[in-house]
Formats: C-alpha cells, sequence, structure tokens
C-alpha cells in the first residue's frame, strides 16, 4: 500500500509541475497549448543527449535540459501563440496542435523512434515501514512542493506575480495602468515552459524517452487542469496529486484502467462542477 | 486645447458604433457625457483611452495625435481610464491594487497610498483586505485614487455613481469636487443630479452621435433640458 502511495504521489507532482504552466496559459491568454507536450519531450531529449555529455551527471544534464527549452518556448510564444490572441478557442488548437506534430517529426529525424530507457538517477532506496522506495521518487514529491510553494511566494510577493495575478483577472484593467501586460504574461509562459521540461526530465528515468511521449502525458495534464479549474494554480496542485493517486489506486488493482479512472474522475468532476471560461 | 476628437468613426466588427463624433476638453474642465444604454459613451471613452482605435478621423491629445496608440501609451501619457462596473483587483488586497497604478507610474507605493488617504482617510483601515471585499463605492473610489496615482492630465471615467446608494455617491462626489479643475475629466454619468453640481459643459449622445452640446450654466441647470436625452 505505501508504495502505491508513494507511486501516486510521484505521478502527481510530475503531472502537477507539467500542468502547471498548462493552466497559466490558459488563465493568462486564453489558449489551449498542445505545444506545451512538445516542450516536455524536448526537455526529455535534451536530457538524454547531455547525460551523455556530461559522463552522466544527471543534475548538470537536467539544468541544460531545462534551460535549453527556453529559446523554443520563445519562439513557439512570440510567432505561434501570440498570434493567436483573441482568436477563437480551436484555432489555437488546431496551431499549436500543429507545432506539435512538426516537433514532434523532427525529434524523430533528430534521434529516431526507438524509445530510449534511462536508469535511476539516484539508484538509493529507503525503508519505509518496512517498504523499499526509490530515493528518486521521493525526490520528486519533495521537488514539486517545493516548486508549489516558490510559485506561491512568487506570485504572491513580487511584483510580476502580482501583475500576473492581476491580469488573470482583468487584462484590460491592467492596460489601462500603463502596464505592457502580455510581456509578463510571456515570462509566465517561458516558466510555465521551464517546468514542463524540468516534468520531461523528472519522468524519463520513470518510463522511456520517445518522441510520442509527450501525447499520453498532454491528455492527463488536460484532465489535472480541468479538475483543478482553469489558472488556477492551487487548484492545480491538488488536482494532480488527486488524479495522481486515481491512477496508482486503480493501477494497483487493475492495469489497463488507470488512465481511464482519470478520465471518469474528470467527467464526474466537470458533471458537478462545470467549467467557468 | 488638451483632447480633441475630431470627427470619428468607430465599429466593433462590421457594426458601426460612433458615427463622426467630435468633442473636445480643455485644460483644468469637467465635462459630462449622458446618453442612454447603448447609446456608445464607453465606446467613446474606450476609444480615447486607445482600446479601439477610429476608422476615420482624428484624436489629438495636447498636440500629438493618438488614434494609434494603445492604452498602455495613453496611460503613460496622462490619460486614465477608469472602467464602468467598478473593476478592481479582486485578489489582490487594497494596498496591492495601489501597489500596480504606482509601479506602472513610477511612484512610490507609500507616496500613493498617502495620496488616497488624503481622497479617502477611511480607507486606511482596508488596506490589508482583499479588494473584493469593498462595497461598490469604496471600489470606485479606490479606482479613482489609483487613477490620480502619478499626477495624470486627463481621467476618462465610466458611470462612477451607478448602482452606489445615495450616502455613498456623497463620497464619490467628494472625490471629485476634491480633484476638480488639478486634472481635467471626461465622464460619462446618467446622475443628473451630479452632472448638476460639477459639469462644466456636457454632451449629450443617442444611436452613436452627438446630439447636443449643453455649455451654459443655465443650461445644464435647466430641470428639463437634460431628461431629454435619458
Ligand atoms: N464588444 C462589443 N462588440 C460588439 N458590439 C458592442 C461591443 N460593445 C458594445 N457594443 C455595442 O455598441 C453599442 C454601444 O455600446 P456602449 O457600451 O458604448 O454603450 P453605452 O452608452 O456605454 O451603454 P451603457 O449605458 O449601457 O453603458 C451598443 O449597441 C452595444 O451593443
Ligand atoms: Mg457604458
Amino acid at each position: 500500500m505505501i508504495d502505491t502511495i508513494a507511486y501516486g504521489l510521484t505521478i502527481g507532482g510530475i503531472l502537477y509541475i507539467i500542468s502547471i504552466g498548462l493552466s497559466l496559459t490558459f488563465g493568462t491568454m486564453r489558449i489551449v497549448n498542445f505545444a506545451h507536450a512538445l516542450v516536455y519531450t524536448v526537455g526529455a531529449y535534451v536530457l538524454v543527449a547531455s547525460l551523455s555529455l556530461f559522463n552522466g551527471h544527471f543534475i548538470a544534464a537536467s539544468v541544460v535540459a531545462v534551460l535549453a527549452v527556453i529559446p523554443l518556448a520563445y519562439l513557439i510564444e512570440r510567432y505561434v501563440i501570440r498570434r493567436l490572441y483573441g482568436e477563437s478557442i480551436d484555432y489555437a488548437i488546431i496551431a499549436t496542435y500543429a507545432v506539435l506534430l512538426i516537433g514532434v517529426d523532427a525529434i524523430k529525424w533528430i534521434w529516431g523512434a526507438i524509445p530510449i530507457p534511462l536508469s535511476d538517477p539516484v539508484g538509493k532506496a529507503w525503508n519505509i515501514l518496512g517498504v523499499e522506495l526509490p530515493l528518486y521518487r521521493i525526490i520528486i514529491i519533495a521537488l514539486s512542493i517545493c516548486v508549489f510553494f516558490i510559485l506561491e511566494l512568487f506570485f504572491k510577493y513580487t511584483i510580476v506575480g502580482k501583475i500576473v495575478v492581476a491580469g488573470l483577472e482583468d487584462k484590460e484593467a491592467v492596460r489601462s495602468l500603463g502596464i505592457k501586460v502580455d510581456r509578463y504574461f510571456s515570462l509566465v509562459f517561458v516558466i510555465g515552459s521551464c517546468l514542463a521540461a524540468l516534468g520531461g526530465v523528472l519522468y524519463a528515468p520513470i518510463t522511456t524517452v520517445h518522441p510520442y511521449m509527450g501525447f499520453q502525458v498532454l491528455l492527463l495534464c488536460f484532465a489535472v487542469v480541468l479538475v483543478g479549474g482553469l489558472g488556477s494554480m492551487r487548484g492545480t496542485f491538488l488536482s494532480a496529486f488527486a488524479l495522481g493517486m486515481v491512477m496508482a489506486v486503480t493501477g494497483r488493482f487493475w492495469g489497463p484502467a488507470a488512465e481511464t479512472m482519470v478520465f471518469v474522475v474528470m467527467a464526474i468532476v466537470l458533471i458537478f462542477k462545470p467549467i467557468e471560461v | 486645447m488638451l483632447l480633441s476628437v475630431e470627427r470619428i468613426n468607430v465599429s466593433y466588427g462590421r457594426a458601426r458604433v460612433l458615427s463622426d463624433v467630435s468633442i473636445h476638453v480643455n485644460e483644468g474642465e469637467m465635462v459630462f457625457i449622458v446618453g442612454r444604454n447603448g447609446a456608445g459613451k464607453t465606446t467613446l471613452l474606450k476609444t480615447i483611452a486607445g482600446f479601439l482605435s477610429p476608422e476615420e478621423g482624428t484624436i489629438r491629445f495636447g498636440s500629438d495625435k493618438v488614434n494609434a496608440l494603445g492604452p498602455e501609451e495613453m496611460a503613460l501619457k496622462g490619460v486614465r481610464y477608469v472602467f464602468q462596473d467598478k473593476r478592481v483587483f479582486t485578489k489582490l488586497t487594497v494596498r496591492e491594487n495601489i501597489q500596480l497604478a504606482a509601479y506602472a507610474a513610477g511612484v512610490s507605493l507609500s507616496e500613493a497610498v498617502d495620496k488616497i488617504v488624503q481622497l479617502y482617510p477611511p480607507i486606511t483601515r482596508f488596506l490589508e483586505s482583499k479588494a473584493g471585499t469593498l462595497s461598490g463605492g469604496q471600489r470606485q473610489i479606490l479606482l479613482l485614487g489609483r487613477a490620480l496615482i502619478g499626477d495624470p492630465c486627463l481621467l476618462l471615467i465610466d458611470e462612477p455613481t451607478e448602482g452606489l446608494a445615495a450616502g455613498i455617491i456623497e463620497e464619490v462626489f467628494k472625490v471629485l469636487e476634491m480633484t476638480r479643475r488639478k486634472v481635467s475629466m471626461l465622464i460619462v454619468e446618467q446622475n443628473l443630479a451630479v452632472v448638476r453640481r460639477l459639469a462644466d459643459r456636457v454632451y449629450a449622445m443617442k444611436e452613436g452621435h452627438i446630439v447636443a452640446e449643453v455649455n451654459t450654466p443655465e443650461d445644464i441647470q435647466n430641470q428639463t433640458l437634460l431628461e431629454e436625452f435619458l
């Protein structure tokens, strides 16, 4: 049972780290961004590439992977997302989905389509109440909680954070004060993308790295964002861990149903708490 | 002349909302716009504020043509728009609401807070409350105070007393009275009692046109003349 809980929390932590960017992009720019899954995948591939460069030094390779997506995120924001402001939401879905497909093909072209397994970067386990838990997973859980608190502090105490919170509520009113709110939204977009890459990095050693890894995660993240409330940071945090647990517990009893169950929960939540767009 | 709007046309998509509208505001003047719902009053203020741009005509501020400027640039030029519906940032505290305006205007937070406290001393008690907990009147005063940070030249205020109880209208009125002459103001207002007490001049709008300009004190005080336009 303890390992199921730990697994649920690990998945929840990773889902949270990836979803936060998706939720913020929707909240700030009203755009459903499928290209988020590309950034996540690129994060994982850059990790693989830089692991061999740094002789397997995981932390250095992770930092490189997270930073490497900044230019990619910037380009996506500048040349795709920003052109979609105020357009119908379907355009955004089609355009960002196209970016995802192009990006995935580019990855196949560069790195090939064969899944790449990675070994556990920590390799140690902790014994908790008689159960051996990989230390790596505990680190992931701790890290996702740290990300949550850092973001809370960022949005509560920095002027940039406050501008974004105000802009989430009323973009025009922020502009009327003389603040170019789109710049701050772009910054948030890049931060969200770096977190997606971090999610890719953290998840890579647990599964395998392959060009289509983003698609599966993307659907789960949409479930997280919808259940948590679009643009709600605390909601995303809670919903990621709740759905992570749903996956882990379902998976323990009936493996193939784990992900389906997430969408069943999402459907139930949406029936009782319809989203306000 | 501080602001002059010359024969502008404005549309939302294909729907023409303002046709051939011309108005002006002089330095230190307090000018009102009255007119029925849907007459285009908000559209006019939003166009001046830079949220919409006219298809034809010219908007001049001082000696500059400002047709193509966005709301951020207009705000930095000293034109501040106060939205209809008392739109404060409800999730931020009152102090943080002030902080954003101070940040944008390059003024220190304490100076900005002092300025608003001078306008309305009771605000001191609410500085740390979420702006969402304020009453309609308090919100309006916060918005007016926030717009005054950084010494703007022109306030565009959209229905400041709409939906407020009589007592609090008096408070909002006092704030407007205190800023009178220091800052020029163009105010959309349906409450004719307020208009009569403050207006230097009044424009009446109907279906996207300016249909009258009332500019003598006698006409403004006339008990029936303005009623016609509501
Ligand atoms: N975003 C929009 N898109 C399309 N039409 C709009 C939009 N906003 C306003 N309109 C239309 O433009 C016309 C003028 O609207 P506006 O809001 O300027 O009127 P108003 O005089 O401020 O009315 P009120 O007294 O209700 O505030 C109305 O017919 C309205 O339906
Ligand atoms: Mg209006």
